[in-house]
């Protein structure tokens, strides 16, 4: 009797060890892959909303007087339909400021409260036919002292810099992302398989009386499903740590370039989400396909 | 309720298992497989249950050609296919009445059915006082009963026993000719693989001789050779 319950405890205790391991393996491997996809899908947001303003080649802004009258405001927009240097500009109004500085400081909302559209500056984004920094910066400066005009801001080279980057960072981060997804998906299925190796015995006897492939396959998809919920969960807060690490980026007032290097917290929590949901499907798409393999009849 | 039309199978290209074999067996009938190693009596009876196809031919089962069976039927094949080993394959991590209800839950059977059948079962296989045992704290014998009860709980039309005494004394596989009997009588097909002289020479039962995957004897109320 005594033997028997020594033989219960440690075959129960032996094989509790052999699965646990094996789900922690799967869930680390999932939580890591989420987060750092997470974290690079956030940091690409992030690159948008820093550089949105210098988008499509824009090398200078035209920030009129709020109190300007509409006729010099017309006068300014003839001058760059007709200048040659000019390949292209776009008028934000007042309402369009308003949205992006909403959008910028979603996460601050008594700023966005103190700010008015009326307050706000209309402008005129102009994209120069000869994008050398010396001839850009002649051409600002003729508007610079055109009446009306507040301020003109020029992209610097800094912001150049960061510009050039984020087009080719975005394709990047897209690319990263495609990868890790990959490795993600191929380590989950080999853990899967490794704990499905340790039960093919099961598999074995259960396909030899007779069990559907279904009824095989949607216990161990249900595994995978939970583990991937979990590694899903684990993974939203290291996304918001990720956040946070921005956060600090974007207060340090010396990098003041990078204002708006920030996200929306409705988008990391969105992001969170759609993790945990990737990390459910891959988790059960993963099982469903590593069982598969033993049941190849 | 078995018939193989000239069937050939061929492992990897190269093994030749089965060549142009014929056969038929009727419902209820018990058939000793026998032949040297690798003469083709496992691949006989993994044909049966459509774990593996045939090269050449065709076999039927039930008056069905399981060669036109699509895959998603094959486990309802399986149900009616029961299959004992020489190594038993039982789940090392479960109790006897364990083994033998998987078989039932796997399948989708209500557990209030699982409750009557088991210890029925059991009870035929005269291991009533053991249910609650490992398999490891059995002897070979009884480990050999508890999976006929497995493959039997089910009430399938064909029972395959592949050297099912191969791991087992002389008196013990006596014991287990005798149930294997019993479950005959019952009406069930039985088709068993055995190098065991003394077993086929004191069943007299139908004997078919393979020998390098070809049929060389066919033979009622055979001896071994």
């Amino acid at each position: 009797m005594s033997l028997k319950l020594d033989y219960v405890l440690r075959e129960t205790a032996s094989n509790f060890r052999r699965n646990i391991t094996l789900t922690l393996a799967t869930v680390i491997t999932v939580t890591i892959s989420l987060t750092l996809l997470g974290a690079a899908l956030l940091f690409g947001d992030a690159v948008d909303n820093a550089t949105s303003r210098w988008k499509d080649g824009v090398e200078f802004i035209v920030f009129m007087d709020p109190e300007i009258s509409p006729e010099l405001e017309a006068d300014i927009r003839r001058q760059l339909v007709d200048s040659p240097e000019v390949s292209g500009f776009s008028y934000v109004d007042k309402d369009e400021a308003y949205a992006e500085v909403q959008d910028l400081l979603g996460d601050s909302p008594e700023l966005v409260e103190v700010i008015t559209p009326q307050r706000l500056p209309a402008s005129f984004r102009v994209k120069p036919s000869d994008t050398l920094p010396e001839r850009v910066d002649e051409l600002a400066e003729a508007f610079r002292s055109q009446p009306g005009v507040a301020r003109v801001v020029t992209a610097s080279e800094t912001i150049r810099a960061i510009e050039d980057l984020s087009s080719g960072l975005r394709q990047r981060v897209i690319i990263v992302a495609i990868i890790l997804l990959v490795a993600a998906a191929v380590l989950i299925l080999n853990t899967i398989r490794m704990a499905l190796f340790s039960r093919r015995r099961d598999i074995e006897v259960m396909k030899l009386v007779g069990a559907t492939n279904w009824f095989i396959r949607v216990p161990f998809m249900f595994e995978g499903l939970v583990q991937g919920l979990i590694g899903g969960v684990i993974s939203i807060p290291l996304i918001w740590l990720t956040n946070n690490f921005f956060s600090v980026i974007n207060d340090d007032v010396s990098l003041e370039l990078l204002r708006g290097f920030t996200v929306d917290p409705s988008r990391v929590w969105a992001l969170g989400f759609q993790m945990v949901g990737l990390g459910a499907i891959v988790g059960t798409v993963g099982s469903g396909v590593a069982v598969t393999r033993f049941l190849d009849t | 309720m078995i018939r193989m039309e000239n069937v050939t199978k061929v492992y990897k290209g190269e093994v030749l298992a089965l060549q142009n074999a014929s056969c038929e067996v009727q419902r209820g009938e018990f058939v000793f497989l026998v032949g040297p190693s690798g003469s083709g009596k496992s691949t006989f009876m993994r044909l049966l249950n459509k774990e593996e196809k045939p090269d050449r031919g065709r076999v039927f089962v039930a008056g069905r050609d399981i060669g036109s069976l699509p895959s998603w039927k094959v486990p309802f094949l399986r149900r009616n296919i029961g299959c004992v080993f020489q190594d038993f394959k039982l789940l090392p991590n479960k109790t006897v009445v364990q083994n033998v209800a998987f078989a039932l839950e796997v399948i989708g059977r209500p557990r209030s059915v699982i409750k009557t059948k088991v210890p029925a079962i059991l009870e035929l296989v005269g291991l009533s006082k053991k249910m609650h045992n490992f398999p490891d704290e059995l002897s070979g014998g009884e480990q050999q009963r508890v999976s006929i009860a497995r493959a039997f709980v089910n009430r399938p039309l064909i029972l395959l026993a592949d050297e099912p005494t191969g791991n087992l004394d002389p008196n013990t596989s006596l014991g287990i000719m005798t149930l294997l009997d019993r479950i005959n009588r019952t009406g069930t097909t039985v088709v068993m693989a055995t190098h065991d002289r003394s077993i086929v020479d004191k069943m007299r039962r139908r004997v078919v001789e393979l020998d390098r995957g070809q049929i060389v004897r066919d033979q009622s109320r055979g001896v071994y050779e």
